[in-house]
């Protein structure tokens, strides 16, 4: 067992989705038998090893060397292990993982970590929409694990998510945490239009007060004693939460008998 | 064995296993840290009578606790898990809950848990706030006051209750100081607790008594006004004997507090009025750890006070 290195043999014409290929599925087959894996191309599907060069990698780690806005679902599933991206990647990426470490580079697609239920997922670029959120006619988004996107956030990002924390280092598109059941969000940048609509309970940290929906209410701002335990105890929000003692607090939504929060920090 | 003029006698404390956990509760500042500590852990010296032994491990700065406020680090020990479970929200709910300031966290990862918030969120009848990061779950509770933050549960360990010493003086004054010496050194020892008044125990006691209802009653054999009436261990000089009872989260923990202590004592010495040094047991047939006097202290002759 040791790591995977895919290279793409030349620039992808149709779809790939990769999301069976998780590290651990990829570190236990030899590279030979990953050469005449079939995945899913377009309407047909193709070996992997026509699409990629097949090489070893480090231990525990599957590295995809260029990535592509046409690579789906990479990532999606995984349970353990390590997978890099050096580049963009499409739709679905990190869907329903639940353990290790997703690192991609570049920008991805849209449902970026959705349903996932734990691990973490580091995205140095943008996020496409329904980040963190619950595929389509699903009840549930992401319950728990981290989200990190450096850079913005689509529309609905965090819609129905049910636990874990995700952090937006930009801007958060319209409608962010539709409809969410619980959880966390952090956006350092900008808000759009119905941030928290039917929000029922979890967590939005925001640095301005956004532009929330008619069923927020204010209660005034707070000395919060858990947000100095925020600080401490979760390594990511240390950060954003560096010697805040006080917050705005909104409860929402409301109109929906929400209890969830907008806290401007 | 004598030290600076001490007698260790040759006996051993017989010490029971017991179940404990550890809270840690902040403040906005150390005087109410303080005193949620205190209300936590009051009422609590034996099991006998009060359900659970507890009391105060150390303060905390700011920067050793979860929130960095001021807090207090408390021990609490029950005869089994059951009761544990039943006492520590109990007290949670009375003394923490309703002191001003106070949040309330976990002080033991390990081990079977211990309910929180996990029973006393309902008090904020449907406005309690969850939230689960980096693994763990704490509760928000709406109170008037503002906030109660609060972890879901906490941990336990097995651990040792009824370590003691006596310690054997001239005079009450001087049993007393020697036993205020004790405790203030001991309060250094990590993971122990001197659960009774101050962390000593003036009424000692035996097990049974002439009453059938009772199943403990005044150590005679130590009692100075009963020297000559009763079989006495008190030599003619003695006026006085101070107890003082440790329970830890290990049987090492009690050790070195034991060690610590009985070296404070000796420290005080003869000049002080000590005469001896003498343990609680019941035989040594109830309970399963035994801390052997001479062994503790000639393991830690080194760094004693003073050796004669």
């Amino acid at each position: 067992m040791s790591g995977v290195s895919l290279k793409p043999r030349a620039a992808l014409e149709a779809r790939v989705d990769l999301s069976g290929l998780t590290p651990a599925v990829a570190c236990a087959t030899s590279l030979r038998e990953l050469e005449h894996l079939a995945v899913p191309y377009g309407a047909t599907s193709v070996p992997l090893g026509e699409l990629f060069f097949i090489e070893g990698a480090p231990e525990g780690v599957l590295l995809i060397e260029i990535g592509d806005e046409r690579l789906d679902g990479v990532g999606a599933g995984m349970a353990g292990g390590e997978l890099i991206v050096d580049g963009r990647v499409g739709a679905w990426a990190g869907r329903g993982m639940s353990g290790g470490v997703l690192r991609i580079s570049g920008d991805a697609g849209d449902f970026l970590g959705a349903e996932m239920s734990g691990g973490r997922i580091e995205l140095a670029g943008n996020a496409g929409a329904h980040a963190g959120g619950a595929s389509s006619g699903s009840r549930r988004g992401m319950s728990d694990g981290v989200l990190k996107i450096a850079g913005s956030a689509g529309e609905r990002a965090g819609a129905r998510q049910r636990g874990g924390l995700i952090l937006i280092g930009g801007d958060a598109g319209a409608g962010l945490a539709t409809g969410m059941i619980a959880g966390t969000i952090s956006v350092a940048g900008s808000v759009g239009t119905l941030a928290g609509r039917g929000m029922k309970r979890g967590t939005l940290l925001v640095n301005a007060l956004p532009e929330l929906p008619a069923g927020f209410a204010d209660t005034g701002t707070h000395d919060l004693v858990a947000l100095r335990l925020l600080a401490r105890r979760v390594p990511d929000l240390a950060a954003t939460l560096k010697d805040v003692t006080q917050a705005r607090r909104l409860v929402g939504d409301t109109l929906m008998g929400g209890q969830g929060e907008v806290l401007v920090v | 064995m004598i030290l600076n003029g001490v007698e260790i006698r040759d006996t051993f404390a017989e010490a029971f296993p017991m179940v404990g956990t550890r809270l840690i509760v902040t403040a906005d500042t150390p005087d109410w840290a303080l005193t949620a500590g205190r209300v936590t852990t009051g009422f609590a010296t034996s099991v006998i009578g009060c359900g659970c032994e507890a009391g105060i491990e150390r303060v905390l700065a700011p920067q050793d606790t979860p929130d960095g406020r001021p807090g207090v680090s408390l021990l609490i020990f029950a005869m089994d898990f059951g009761s544990l479970k039943k006492v520590v929200p109990l007290r949670l709910g009375q003394c923490v809950l309703t002191c001003p300031t106070t949040a309330c966290y976990a002080g033991v990862e390990g081990g079977k848990r211990v309910p929180l918030a996990k029973t006393i969120r309902y008090f904020a009848d449907g406005h309690q706030i969850s939230k689960k990061l980096a693994g763990k779950r704490f509760w928000r509770l709406p109170v008037m006051e503002g906030e109660f933050v609060c972890d879901e549960d906490t941990g336990s360990v097995e651990g040792v209750g009824g370590g003691n010493f006596l310690i054997l003086a001239r005079s009450r004054g001087q049993a007393l100081h020697a036993a205020e010496q004790a405790v203030a050194a001991m309060g250094q020892v990590p993971g122990i607790i001197l659960p009774f008044p101050g962390g000593v125990v003036r009424s000692g006691s035996k097990v049974g008594s002439k009453y059938k209802a009772l199943f403990a009653s005044t150590n005679d054999a130590y009692c100075p006004t009963l020297r000559g009436a009763v079989p006495s261990q008190l030599p003619p000089e003695v006026g006085s004997v101070m107890e003082i009872v440790i329970d830890g989260v290990s049987f090492e923990a009690v050790a070195e507090a034991t060690r610590v202590g009985i070296e404070a004592v000796c420290a005080v010495g003869t000049e002080g009025g000590v005469v001896a040094i003498d343990a609680g047991n019941y035989g040594g047939n109830l309970g399963p750890f035994h801390f052997k006097l001479r062994e503790i202290m000639s393991a830690g002759a080194g760094s004693a006070g003073g050796v004669a």
